[in-house]
């Protein structure tokens, strides 16, 4: 084994580690832990065995085999990324919602007081 | 609930030297009506002195912009059972007695009615520039509405029926006016626009300037856009 897949099996594998760990302390969901680790299991198998870029650029008609590799993983970083941002505007339309509610739940309760005491203490 | 009057809801942002004046204004000219002012996060005194001048204050922990606010007092409206709203500026740029013609037109049956600068010509007419961008938002409105409207960003309205429901519970993001009147049409709601005059600002400044205004027409004409194909694939 070369010393670059070595490199990249490490790296693989903290990447792992790094997951499971977030994944233990319920910081992540579930379909994103497995999805995490499929993509370290990607990476591995493309570190031990190397001809599969090859193989994969050759099928995909791209004749610089890395240029394979950069577009299949900015693909897939594009699409998380899109993801997320959808994730992100659905939380903030539910943050407004909460927001509107509270501000309805509080109009009877005349929270002058409470209001002017928070802006001092802040 | 069993709540019979009208409900204005005074818009406010940052509006501690307007808004006292403008709530005194309100409930002596127009007092057939309850009052609601949605503070949308203001980090002045907004708030406090809406409070001292005798009106109810829903307030948005933070800035939430104008067309949550508008929602908000929607929302309000509907869980106390007013029948109409009425949805003004804090700055006291609208006329209590423009608001008085459209909650009228509400209660002969618009479900959406708007208050129009330019139907009749008079009062406050702000920039030419902000005119010539009224004018062209105006003709892209009125083609996807099918019937014509004149002042598409006008922000005072006064919702009843159907519209109070439809537009507690969804609302376009940034600037509403524009798509909400699409939306409404979309909806088969009874929209009219009826003629009004605006003032000036009491105190404070527009939030628009001219960079923001030309972002603004880009974004509504990109919304009003989506909105036809919206439209096409449904069909």
């Amino acid at each position: 084994m070369t010393r670059s897949s070595l490199l990249v099996l490490a790296f693989a594998l903290a990447f792992a580690v790094a997951i499971l760990a977030s994944a233990r302390r319920h910081r992540t969901e579930e379909r994103h832990t497995l999805a995490w680790l499929l993509v370290c299991a990607a990476i591995a198998a493309l570190a031990i065995w190397r001809p599969a870029i090859d193989l994969l650029a050759r099928a995909m008609g791209i004749y610089y085999a890395p240029s394979a590799l950069f577009f299949l993983s900015l693909a897939a970083v594009l699409w998380i990324v899109f993801r997320l941002s959808l994730d992100v505007a659905r939380q903030k339309e539910q943050l407004r919602t909460l927001a509107q509610e509270v501000a309805i739940l509080t109009v009877e309760r005349e929270p002058a007081a409470t209001f002017e005491h928070e802006r001092e203490s802040a | 609930m069993g709540e019979t009057r009208p409900l204005a809801v005074l818009l406010a942002y940052e509006e501690e030297a307007a808004i006292g004046r403008t709530v005194e204004e309100l409930r002596r000219e127009l007092p057939e009506a309850a009052l609601l002012v949605v503070d949308d996060g203001s980090s002045d005194r907004t708030a406090a002195a809406a409070r001292a001048a005798g009106a109810r204050v829903a307030r948005h922990p933070f800035n939430l912009g104008v067309a949550a606010a508008e929602a908000t007092g929607l929302r309000y409206a509907l869980r106390h059972g007013h029948p109409a709203v009425v949805r003004m500026d804090g700055d006291g740029q609208h006329d209590p007695k423009s608001a008085r013609e459209l909650l009228g037109a509400v209660e002969r049956g618009a479900e959406l009615a708007v208050g129009s600068r330019f139907l009749e010509r008079e009062g406050f007419q702000s920039s030419a520039a902000r005119r010539a961008g009224n004018a062209l938002l105006a003709r892209i409105v009125s083609s996807l509405c099918g019937q014509s409207v004149t002042d598409p960003t006008s922000g005072l309205r006064a919702f009843g029926g159907r519209a109070i429901p439809f537009f507690a519970e969804r609302f376009p993001h940034d600037y509403p006016e524009p798509e909400s009147l699409v939306w409404a049409h979309r909806a088969g709601l009874c929209v009219e626009e009826i003629p009004v005059q605006m003032r000036p600002r009491l105190a404070g400044r527009s939030s628009l300037t001219p960079w923001k205004s030309g972002y603004y027409m880009v974004k509504v004409t990109l919304a009003l856009g989506l909105e036809l194909a919206r439209g096409r694939s449904r069909a």
